[in-house]
């Protein structure tokens, strides 16, 4: 099979900008970038709670309250639900559930864990936050 | 009588003479219902028969037929050039193989990944002819029936940006087709397969972009069984962490 | 299976959970503490969401354990492999190496500063 090649094969290298060419690509990038958000947004967070342990509660509550974080935490917001979002889209084509003699389609799992993912959040409020623990 | 033209722009390259590829542009006559293959075959047979591609049915089900065809890989006998009207076609080498000439491109590396699965039933012993078939029931064959569609064309290989940026990643059609088997009831070779799926260079390096599945001319859904492979390797991997004696 | 391709299993295994975790419990994290308490937005009146949180001995610490520790494993390992799409390829190695470092030092203070915030949490309820 590997005899020896009289002539060069051409090989073309894939570039750093090849998620820039389609736009399923683009999409692809955009969603793998929530990561970031998620990550960055926990970093900052672990941030505060070592300021809270520390007894640093002021510097605490007014890093939480700095404009530039609070702007970070409102993109950073729209980028996780954007992950939570494609991340039930995903299930939904990965385990389908059975209903009768159909499966369940990726957008009604969508759709479902969205409603899932209101009823937690408020759920964790509720418990958490509204009632004195 | 005018007639429609339709120009097909074709990647050129011939390894003895050029160092590296280039463009020509042909001039081909339009026929309603004329697929990107038939524009080729007219190049071939009247304009220049040093052009050099692959095809063999020319009804989609080969798998040889393989290209780039306006940026996304292609049968050229399923690409219909009336949806390309007015423009001109850019036709090219499959994306990620290295190319041989022209439009051929080495599939090698396939072809071993393609081997290196065991795409055939894997039984601990052969029942002798006289017991008659294996039998399989209708929900049996549904888990894995769109898998077996696979006809080895490469696109999804193409379509991966991941196969592209290392060429050790197993890919779509290959894991495809070992979730093919494995998902198969009358294959009992999952011990030999799931080492070359959950390899490191396996499914692991897969993060879902999901081109592979976008781009497969028969409906096979290599992404779904790429991630379904990885649920099975962890909750495999997990078992023998918590039973390492006992549990398959 | 080999060693290392069982690692890295159960390594995939536990970035699908943080992939849940930051889908259906960071949000609400983000929210109230990061847009709700600073801008007054309900259901923050007076008290931060973290000590309110935290009030909760032992489901207030699980929570913010899980949904910090979960979403930051997720969001390194993820953000790893873009850098590697992104042409960083070669550097796969190191990046992964110092991606896990922040994993595992992140993990460990989180658990740190929350058992100083409530050291009660090791003792059963």
């Amino acid at each position: 099979m590997s005899k020896q090649k009289p002539y060069p094969e051409y090989r073309r290298k894939l570039g750093p900008g090849w998620w820039l060419s389609n736009s399923h690509f683009t999409q692809y990038m955009i969603r793998e970038w929530t990561s970031f958000f998620v990550a960055v947004f926990s970093l900052i967070y672990i941030y505060e709670l070592s300021l809270f342990a520390t007894g640093q509660k002021g510097s605490a509550l007014a890093l939480m309250k700095n404009p530039g974080i609070i702007t970070f935490n409102i993109v950073a917001l729209a980028f996780t639900l954007y992950h939570a979002f494609t991340w039930f889209y995903l299930i939904g084509k990965v385990q389908p559930i059975k209903m009768g003699k159909t499966k369940s389609k990726p957008w009604q799992a969508l759709m479902l864990n969205i409603v899932l993912l209101v009823i937690l959040s408020y759920t964790v409020i509720w418990i958490l936050v509204l009632r004195s623990g | 009588m005018s007639q429609d033209i339709a120009t097909i722009r074709v990647t050129r390259y011939r390894p003895e003479k050029d160092g590296e590829p280039y463009f020509q542009d042909y001039k081909v006559p339009y026929r309603k219902d004329m697929v990107v293959l038939d524009a080729l075959n007219y190049i071939k047979a009247n304009l220049d028969g040093t052009l050099t591609y692959r095809w063999s049915c020319r009804m989609g089900v080969c798998g040889s037929c393989g290209a780039n065809v306006d940026g996304v890989p292609k049968l050229t006998c399923a690409s219909f050039l009336h949806d390309f009207r007015g423009r001109t076609i850019k036709v090219e080498p499959l994306p990620n193989f290295p190319v041989i000439k022209d439009l051929v491109v080495n599939m090698d590396d396939f072809m071993h990944k393609l081997v290196e699965i065991k795409p055939w039933i894997i039984r601990e012993k052969e029942s002798p002819p006289e017991e008659g078939e294996y039998r399989q029931r209708a929900e049996e064959l549904e888990r894995y029936a769109q898998f077996s569609s696979c006809i080895n064309c490469m696109l999804c290989y193409s379509a991966c940006p991941v196969y592209g940026l290392n060429e050790k990643f197993l890919g779509p059609a290959a894991t495809a087709l070992a979730y093919r088997y494995i998902q198969d009831s009358r294959d009992q070779g999952k011990d030999v397969r799931f080492p070359i799926v959950h390899e490191l260079e396996g499914v692991w390096e897969c993060t879902l972009v999901g081109e592979c599945s976008v781009v497969c001319p028969k409906g096979v859904d290599p992404m779904l069984a790429i991630q379904k492979t990885k649920i099975l390797g962890a909750t495999n991997a997990l078992k023998s962490l918590l039973m390492p004696r006992g549990g398959k | 299976m080999p060693r290392v391709a069982r690692l890295h299993a159960i390594l995939w295994g536990v970035f699908s959970m943080g992939g849940f975790i930051a889908a259906f419990l960071l949000p609400v994290l983000i929210y109230l503490v990061g847009i709700a308490y600073p801008l007054g937005l309900w259901p923050m009146a007076n008290t931060d969401p973290t000590s309110a949180i935290l009030n909760h001995h032992h489901l207030g610490t699980l929570f913010l354990f899980v949904t910090v520790a979960g979403s930051l494993y997720h969001g390194i390992f993820r953000f790893q492999s873009t850098l590697t799409e992104l042409g960083l390829a070669r550097a796969k190695r190191a990046l992964e190496a110092i991606g896990y470092l922040i994993i595992i030092v992140g993990i460990l203070a989180v658990a740190y500063y929350l058992l100083r915030l409530n050291p009660s949490v090791l003792s059963l309820p």
